[in-house]
């Protein structure tokens, strides 16, 4: 007990070292950019004293450490400062634009649990042999597709051959959810495809490896039936090894989810991204930028902690590797 | 000695082969100026005189897609040269020394790893202005840490080998039983990640490019061409089929070969 909450302290201690980092190389990549921000509100025809008010005003004419606690305070209270171009504060803009952007990875991440986990467990059942096959090959084809152009061709698809789907469209979630999953549906999917072939290797390389292990035989010798033990004894332990995987898969959705919006046309963070890019508007880009590392930190390190309570083996052979 | 290569590693040179003949042929000039517009042959379908179909602006998309292959292979295997080059470095001295180093190596590593996919390459784009030599050092950048853990988990594994102790013995200086000892012996246990990580340096070039922040006019690579082609998806599906299915390709190509490097062993 002792043990697992030194584990915990130090991750936690290592949490706030990295949130640190994160915010350091955020803070550093906007502080490097040429042109002056004050400038840029303001637009060229401001006379040299505006210009000044103003970026005494935003303390632009602080020490830069002093700028970067300040704005740090301000990140981990939510106050990222006001944007630019949108006349509203970051933080506010950032949640409007959230529906879409979780909705999506989150509708993507079951998408990816609801497909890959039965395909990899009638997979592994027989080794090489034809489902195998089928679905190795359907992976391996799936893994090479990016996000964006499957969503190309999905809506080249879904207008030429279906007639119909909501391709462009959005309805917000609190007017009809229905609608609004319907939204998301094809634009989920896209992302998750490749994220689908990723677990299902996952996935599929742990069960056999699992299955190799003497607690199956021993089952088998008293007479469990295959299915019992797939369900009570192997895939339990092949989740352990999952956790990692699917934090990654969580990161790449989120990252898909940010281009594929671009192509369906969807107000998400991807957009609201691109939009702050296009304008120069460094504090929202800045303040999206350190909110979507946090969101990831915070995922990993639940997912760490998770696989620690879940496989004891971890805590004793934790070293070098 | 006779072993039997992979199917995957057979079909993925053949992928792989297709796309490194087409930069050949863009670089040799082959076919029309992929850059000359021609407002009577707007949008034309595939035809023997142009075997993709045109563009919006009448320029021959077979021809884009030709010169388009050399930005994209240029971009992938520069960007993967510049994260091995940084990702070696650092995963050796982090494998190599541990203690203090191997933590703030692998912090650094994996703050840099917490931005989801491309956010951080798309940031640093955005913020140095988009063009040809950004797009290669900020992909490389983002993608050194996973050469690095790679490295340093091999390191690790070489480190305690009798030779290697030996060389200690010896005093043999650290930078040197790195460079000569451990360095080759890692390398080969390497060489999936960067067939591999040249697939996932095209996919994130790809959707930076498609997103307008890789390569700039009248440079194009399959990203920019796709990007082009979305208002005209319908009118002129071509547009999107054909640099999709190259980039597809490709992609496919590497991971093929990836596939059956590993099966080999």
């Amino acid at each position: 007990m002792k043990e697992r909450i030194t584990y915990i302290l130090s991750r936690v201690l290592e949490l706030i070292l990295t949130l640190l980092l994160v915010s350091l190389f955020t803070f550093a990549a906007f502080s490097v950019i040429p042109g002056d921000t004050a400038q840029t509100i303001l637009g060229p025809n401001a006379t040299p004293e505006q210009v000044e008010i103003l970026r005494e005003k935003m303390g632009l004419n602080d020490p830069l450490a002093f700028r970067y606690l300040s704005w740090l305070k301000g990140a981990f209270t939510g106050n990222f400062g006001n944007s630019i171009s949108f006349n509203s504060s970051v933080s506010s803009l950032i949640v409007s634009r959230l529906p879409v952007t979780f909705g999506l990875s989150l509708l993507a991440l079951i998408l990816v649990l609801v497909i890959s986990y039965p395909s990899a467990v009638i997979s592994s059942r027989r080794p090489g042999k034809f489902w195998d096959q089928v679905f190795s090959v359907f992976g391996h084809v799936s893994f090479a597709i990016p996000p964006f152009v499957l969503s190309l061709l999905s809506v080249l698809l879904a207008s030429k051959v279906f007639g119909y789907f909501a391709v462009g469209k959005y309805v917000s979630p609190a007017k009809d959810f229905g609608g609004y999953l319907y939204c998301l549906l094809l634009p989920a999917f896209c992302i998750a495809v490749p994220k689908i072939a990723m677990t299902f290797k996952f996935l599929r390389a742990s069960i056999l490896t699992e299955k190799n292990n003497d607690y199956v035989r021993t089952s088998k010798s008293r007479g469990l039936s295959d299915i019992k033990i797939m369900f009570k004894h192997i895939l339990p332990n092949s989740n352990v090894s999952v956790i990692t995987a699917l934090s990654i898969v969580l990161s790449d959705l989120l990252g898909g989810s940010l281009i594929v919006e671009q192509v369906f046309n969807l107000p998400g963070l991807g957009r609201l991204l691109l939009q702050a890019i296009g304008r120069r508007d460094f504090p929202l880009l800045s303040g999206i930028v350190f909110y979507l590392a946090t969101m990831m930190v915070i995922i990993y390190f639940l997912a760490d902690i998770l696989m620690n309570m879940c496989d004891p083996r971890l805590r004793r052979n934790r070293g070098e590797l | 000695m006779r072993k039997k290569i992979s199917p995957y590693f057979i079909v993925g040179s053949i992928f792989l082969l297709v796309i490194v003949l087409s930069c050949i042929l863009g670089l040799l000039g082959v076919g029309p100026d992929p850059e000359k517009t021609n407002s009577a042959s707007k949008l034309m379908a595939p035809s023997m005189s142009h075997l993709m179909g045109t563009d919006n602006l009448g320029r021959d998309v077979f021809a884009r897609v030709l010169s388009a292959s050399k930005y994209t292979l240029l971009i992938s295997f520069a960007g993967v040269t510049v994260a091995l080059v940084i990702g070696t470095v650092a995963g050796m001295l982090a494998g190599y020394f541990g203690g203090i180093w191997d933590r703030i190596i692998m912090l650094l590593g994996n703050s840099v790893m917490c931005f989801p996919g491309i956010l951080l390459a798309l940031v640093a784009v955005a913020v140095s202005g988009p063009s040809l030599f950004n797009v290669i050092w900020a992909l490389g950048l983002v993608f050194a840490p996973t050469f690095a853990r790679v490295y340093r988990t091999e390191v690790i594994k070489i480190k305690g080998r009798d030779y290697i102790l030996h060389a200690r013995i010896l005093k043999v200086n650290p930078i040197r039983i790195m460079a000569v000892h451990i360095f080759p012996n890692a390398f080969a246990q390497i060489i999936p990640a960067i067939v591999i990580g040249l697939a996932n340096m095209t996919l994130s070039e790809s959707a930076m490019s498609y997103l307008g922040l890789g390569v700039q006019p009248p440079k194009a690579s399959y990203g920019k061409i796709l990007s082009d082609a979305q208002s005209y998806i319908t009118a002129a599906p071509w547009l999107v089929i054909f640099p999709s299915l190259m980039l597809v390709i490709y992609i496919l190509g590497l991971y093929f070969i990836s596939e059956g490097i590993r099966g080999d062993k």
